[in-house]
């Protein structure tokens, strides 16, 4: 009987067969923090040790300082700095701090990440990892510090479902709108406790960035980590930033043809529309069209599902299409994943267009993944954006969200009121 | 774990009950657990005057896929820390799951308790009695019985010795 990625690469991790539904220990490759949750990590570590522990092996654990970048209250700021200054006393060198972006694309860009590797993160989104074949997973303090003992923590072998995907997105649709429809079709709790391998013509041709904001969402519907084996361009990338053993692991991970899966699902995205979430949850879909001219008061683009260099080309092509202006009133944010990725804007001489048509760009941070950030939004307003949540008042009591594609955002924010990007695309 | 039959009132939720409703974003800065349970359900509607009027013995009740969404451990001490002695749903998710598991919080899988909360077969405010290693819980008020499901062996082993780091430390020292 074959076996499926995730199978593989707990086997790997655990130096011994695994069965789906066993609980393993496994070594981890690398532990990671971010400034939330970080502090509540070290100050945990410190007081179980008696502030006399030392982390098993600080080249495998980082810190990424993102859903406050740069900090803006004191309270951050000071929690930011116990992260520091831990990091320093452990020897811990791969600290990216507020200058980088956000976590899980820092590593990912740093070459920290390679198919197969186990990857904890105090984020609940680790897992868009996936997209290049590694099994990280969101985890809370307490699974962090016990892996600082010794490089180890327990899992469970996950069932796995097989997701094929076929066709090709027509213009003005693209790569979240189809997670957005698996997201309403499949429903919150769509892939409970699941490992998901995609496979299917329309995956084998995606970029990175499709592939991360497709297992980024697999969060949204309880699943365990989305798996994509690293093909083409991606993986030429991936073996640039992380080297030759990418090869290797890409060979000995892929599931076998023979593997089990307990559920396997189609989808076909020849006619897919643009999509969006409604208020006030993930799955609450439909289509743009079905809630088009709708007032929004914000538009925000960016975070770790959506804030990719390809997310942010996507917009501006919307906005160059409908003349380099956002509407009258609009908010308008647009916030890219990393320092690398803003580079990358500021070269193609984005920057200055969204500048110019009233577009505010910002620095590389998680942004409005939480209330607790500019762009929180006031009671009554309504907001669209490419993060992946959207219940009610996550960014801002009494406030409701739409979740959508960078171009739906963009022609949202033209506009003033929902838009079908399709109708200024043409 | 170390009273068996436990009694108190029922604080009813539904399904897919996300993290930021149980405990808001807003909080996250905060890193000493026993601060948290002041702002549990905050930005739950209907639920806002949960923190301000629960006492140490209620109950958690809720549907499935319980604490959805973000790892915050935050979700978890904001319950433990207010006195809810178990958490009950018909399912949690995963990090939840783990999260509760690794502090040594009690969380049970109750089967059929997602369609009960609609049909209004538990109610907010119902006295329940739970028996925790039975897994038995009776809702005092109406009469209705559920069932737990067993927890797994590890996930019991490290429930009994108080959490995961509690666990770990047992195992290094060869116990």
């Amino acid at each position: 009987m074959g076996k499926t990625m995730i199978e593989k690469i707990i086997r790997r991790a655990a130096g011994r067969e695994v069965k789906v539904g066993e609980r393993v220990w496994c070594d981890i490759d690398l532990s990671t923090a971010r400034d939330f949750g970080g502090a509540n990590c070290v100050l945990q570590f410190e007081e179980v040790t008696d502030k006399k522990g030392k982390v098993w092996n600080p080249d495998k654990v980082a810190f990424t300082f993102d859903l406050q970048a740069p900090s803006h209250s004191e309270k951050v700021s000071n929690n930011q700095k116990i992260i520091r200054e831990f990091a320093k006393k452990q020897g811990i060198k791969k600290v990216f701090d507020v200058d980088w972006g956000i976590g899980q694309h820092v590593l990912l860009e740093n070459g920290l990440v390679k198919p197969g590797d186990v990857i904890l993160g105090t984020d609940s989104h680790m897992n868009l990892l996936g997209g290049v074949g590694a099994f990280a997973t969101g985890v809370g303090n307490t699974d962090i510090v016990a892996s600082w003992f010794e490089g180890t923590n327990w899992f469970r072998v996950p069932e796995t479902m097989k997701v094929t995907v076929t066709g090709k997105f027509k213009k003005g649709v693209c790569m979240r709108d189809l997670l957005t429809h698996i997201v309403g079709d499949l429903g919150a709790a769509g892939m409970f406790f699941l490992a998901t391998e995609f496979y299917g013509e329309t995956i084998e041709n995606s970029s990175l960035a499709e592939r991360i904001t497709l297992c980024s969402m697999v969060t949204e519907m309880s699943g365990k980590v989305g798996l994509i084996m690293p093909n083409g361009e991606v993986l030429d990338w991936l073996v640039g930033r992380a080297g030759d053993e990418v090869k290797e692991r890409v060979k000995t991970l892929a599931a076998d043809a023979d593997a089990v899966y307990v559920k396997e699902l189609e989808y076909n995205v020849d006619d897919l529309e643009p999509m969006t979430s409604c208020p006030d949850a993930p799955d609450n879909v439909k289509k743009v069209r079905e809630v088009a001219g709708e007032h929004v008061d914000q538009v925000h683009i960016g975070s770790c599902s959506n804030g990719r260099f390809e997310d942010i080309t996507a917009a501006f092509e919307v906005l160059k299409a409908g003349g380099f202006k956002v509407a009258p009133g609009m908010r308008a944010i647009i916030t890219p994943a990393t320092r690398e990725v803003m580079l990358q804007c500021a070269k193609a001489g984005y920057i200055q267009k969204f500048l110019e048509a009233g577009v505010i760009f910002t620095n590389p941070t998680c942004a409005l993944c939480t209330a607790e950030h500019y762009g929180a939004l006031p009671s009554g307003d309504v907001g669209m954006s490419t993060t992946n949540r959207n219940f009610i008042g996550k960014v801002g009591k009494g406030s409701h969200t739409y979740l959508a594609s960078p171009m739906t955002a963009m022609a949202t924010a033209v506009r003033g009121k929902i838009t079908d990007p399709r109708d200024i695309l043409g | 774990m170390e009273k068996k039959i436990l009694r108190g009132r029922a604080w009813v939720f539904g399904d897919d009950v996300d993290t930021d409703l149980i405990y808001h974003n807003k909080y996250l800065a905060e890193t000493d657990p026993k601060k948290m349970p002041q702002y549990s359900f905050e930005y739950y509607p209907g639920k806002e005057h949960f923190a301000k009027e629960v006492k140490e013995g209620d109950f958690i009740v809720a549907g499935t896929n319980f604490g959805c969404g973000s790892s915050r451990e935050h979700a978890v001490y904001c319950l433990k820390y207010a006195g809810i002695p178990v958490v009950l749903a018909e399912s949690f998710s995963r990090i939840y799951y783990r999260n509760a598991i690794n502090n040594g919080y009690p969380v049970l899988f109750v089967n059929g308790l997602s369609q009960a909360i609609k049909d209004g077969k538990i109610k907010d405010g119902d006295e329940l009695e739970v028996d925790l290693e039975k897994g038995e819980i009776k809702d005092l008020t109406n009469g209705n019985s559920f069932h737990g499901d067993a927890v797994a062996d590890l996930e019991m082993d490290i429930m009994k010795a108080g959490g995961l780091i509690e666990y770990l430390k047992e195992k290094a020292a060869g116990k």
